[in-house]
């Protein structure tokens, strides 16, 4: 049984957050999860290879629940809604054009569903997240704004708002934490979240220059005579 | 990057946090006259800029803990400095204050072979500066006054080197235009 | 008048020579570069007064109690926490930390523990320092559980912060988003209020912390 597991999992390459191996995987399955389940869940994950999508959060969500002490059933109800969320995922990124999304972008399409996001939504922002976005990180960056409370529909703005002013995927991250900051202030999330959609036009915030900063060189003249 | 004898950037900012208060007039020294220039030409004022100096020092030191990079304080600083160039145009642009009221920046030096013309150019110049956009303006100051390259700028500014060719060339139009007497 | 041509534009930018311009651009060139040629590089003086300015505010800043807690925020000591934190609810919130703490206070407080987690300083090149906090006075051990580290309960502890009731530890976390939870007393499961949380599909919530190369980014 044991040899089966783990040749299943090898099969289905996890590694797990942290760069762990089969071994360490099917040592911490075994440790939270009991047989009944882990043969469940591997049914369930097998399935969702086979359909092309990410078995890694399937059995990250096992191992979780193991470690809450939920019991099996309700550990494998919840792999299951979410092999059922990636699948949807899938279907919604595909949709919006990307034939064969890498498992981050349907991970991060779960993500955005579970926080209610629609499937359009979730394709609209695949759509507008090209180069050098992420699709993925806006996708997860959505997801928890609607998860701070932002409406999704603003949520959505939001982030479309900050892409187009050319803003980087980690200017995208740190946007739930200035709507929390805004919240802090006494602004309702939807109220935050216009906040920064309006200041997206402004400049960015900028990064700390790894450059000698400016004065402290000679003016590069490049058209002395 | 200290001077023989002299504490680091790094070593001063661990000195202020843990409590040493009286060493940020080092970091103070230091640093207060590098981007007077830059702030002067974003605000178009030299006392407006002074003023935006003094609040980013100030500024910095209650955000000491922030700053991630202890030995890249200048360049934090510089950030620190940039939004609050932003945020005092932003404000004059709330206001409406009319952009042909900036005030003398610079005292015209004396030219004895008599390049009057010269002079004129210049200052029209910094006063066309005003009426570009504060991202045209800036990225015409940090190239030319200051002396960075693109990648620089886009490493400070967080926008790609296109985009900042865009705006760069868009702002050279505007210019020829606000300056067409001076130029011929 | 015209723009300039996308040729003299190059040579505006210091990609193009003078001589590099084909003859028709010659002259447009030339007016162009005493367009250059009238940019200001002088340096400008300050007032020596600035110094004395700066530092009297410094030391005004220094001397407030409100800064005097968030520096105890950056170095955990033995403090009283309940002192401390009623200026927190009015510093301007360009600390995160304190913006989490405000929202803290900014509700009441049915559950006795209250969290936040907060970056501190860059880690190596791909992950960053993450502070996590958590008020939990009746608790006698608090760890934080996470993606991070597969949910072990036991993997990263945190440490009393004197005898104030709070709880702390500092962790190199990668890049990202990631989810949490702190756990109490090794059975109790408790959500950061003071993060955005998800629903973990067993019933509860997981808190999220966004993690930036900067480190300016908090939850």
């Amino acid at each position: 049984m044991r040899t089966i597991g783990i040749a299943i999992t090898l099969v289905l390459g996890t590694t797990l957050a942290g760069g762990l191996g089969a071994q360490d995987v099917q040592a911490l399955l075994d440790r939270r999860v009991s047989p009944e389940v882990q043969r469940a869940v591997r049914d369930i994950a097998a399935d969702a290879a086979a359909h092309g999508l990410p078995v890694d959060p399937l059995v990250q969500k096992a191992i979780e629940g193991g470690a809450k002490g939920v019991p099996g059933d309700r550990v494998i109800a919840a792999v299951r809604a979410l092999a059922g969320r990636l699948a949807e995922a899938k279907e919604a990124v595909s949709e919006a054009g990307v034939a064969a999304p890498s498992g981050d972008v349907v991970e991060g399409g779960a993500d955005a569903l579970n926080a209610g996001l629609s499937r359009s939504q979730v394709g609209e922002l695949v759509r507008v997240s090209q180069p050098p976005q992420d699709p993925g990180l806006t996708l997860r960056v959505a997801a928890t704004l609607a998860a701070l409370g932002v409406p999704a529909a603003q949520a959505l703005q939001l982030v479309q708002g900050m892409i187009s002013a050319g803003r980087s995927p980690s200017d995208l991250l740190g946007l739930p934490g200035q709507v929390q900051a805004g919240v802090a202030r006494g602004a309702t999330p939807a109220q935050a979240a216009a906040g920064l959609a309006r200041a997206a036009g402004g400049p960015p915030p900028g990064r700390a220059p790894d450059w000698v900063p400016p004065g402290q060189r000679k003016p590069h003249n490049p058209h002395k005579p | 990057m200290g001077l023989e004898g002299e504490a680091t950037d790094a070593e001063v900012v661990r000195a202020v946090l843990a409590g040493d208060v009286e060493r940020y007039a080092v970091l103070v020294r230091r640093y207060r006259e590098r981007y007077a220039r830059y702030a002067s030409r974003m605000l178009g004022s030299r006392d407006v800029a002074e003023d935006a100096v003094q609040d980013a020092l100030v500024r910095a030191f209650d955000r000491l803990a922030d700053c991630r990079e202890p030995d890249k304080f200048a360049g934090w600083l510089f950030l620190i400095l940039r939004n609050r160039c932003y945020a005092e145009q932003r404000r004059r642009q709330r206001e409406g204050r009319p952009l042909d009221e900036a005030d003398e920046m610079f005292a015209a030096p004396d030219r004895p072979d008599g390049a009057y013309e010269q002079v004129e150019r210049t200052h029209a110049l910094e006063r066309a500066l005003q009426h570009l956009t504060a991202e045209q303006r800036e990225v015409f100051v940090l190239k030319h006054t200051e002396g960075l390259a693109y990648e620089e700028i886009a490493g400070v500014t967080g926008a790609t080197v296109a985009s900042l060719k865009m705006r760069m060339h868009r702002a050279y139009d505007r210019l020829r235009e606000l300056m067409k007497e001076h130029l011929e | 008048m015209m723009g300039y041509h996308p040729l003299v534009k190059r040579l505006l930018d210091g990609e193009l020579s003078l001589a590099e311009l084909p003859p028709e651009l010659r002259a447009e060139g030339e007016e162009a570069l005493r367009l250059l040629g009238a940019v200001d590089r002088a340096p400008v003086a300050l007032s020596p007064l600035l110094d004395e300015r700066v530092m009297a505010a410094v030391r005004r800043h220094a001397a407030s109690p409100a800064h005097r807690a968030w520096q105890w925020l950056n170095t955990p000591r033995e403090v009283e926490l309940r002192l401390r934190l009623r200026p927190w609810t009015v510093w301007a919130g360009a600390l995160a930390a304190a913006a989490g703490l405000a929202l803290l206070l900014g509700r009441p407080a049915p559950a006795p523990e209250r969290g936040l987690a907060t970056q501190v300083r860059i880690g190596s090149r791909d992950s960053v320092f993450v502070r996590f906090v958590l008020y939990a006075p009746g608790a006698r051990r608090v760890a934080v559980a996470g993606t991070f580290n597969q949910w072990d309960r036991s993997a990263a502890p945190l440490v009393p912060a004197g005898t104030s009731g709070v709880w702390t530890t500092t962790l190199a976390l990668p890049v990202g988003q990631h989810q949490y939870a702190f756990v109490v007393d090794g059975a109790r499961w408790v959500v950061d209020p003071a993060a955005p949380a998800v629903d973990d599909g067993f019933g509860r919530r997981n808190s999220i912390v966004a993690v930036t190369a900067q480190g300016a980014h908090t939850l």
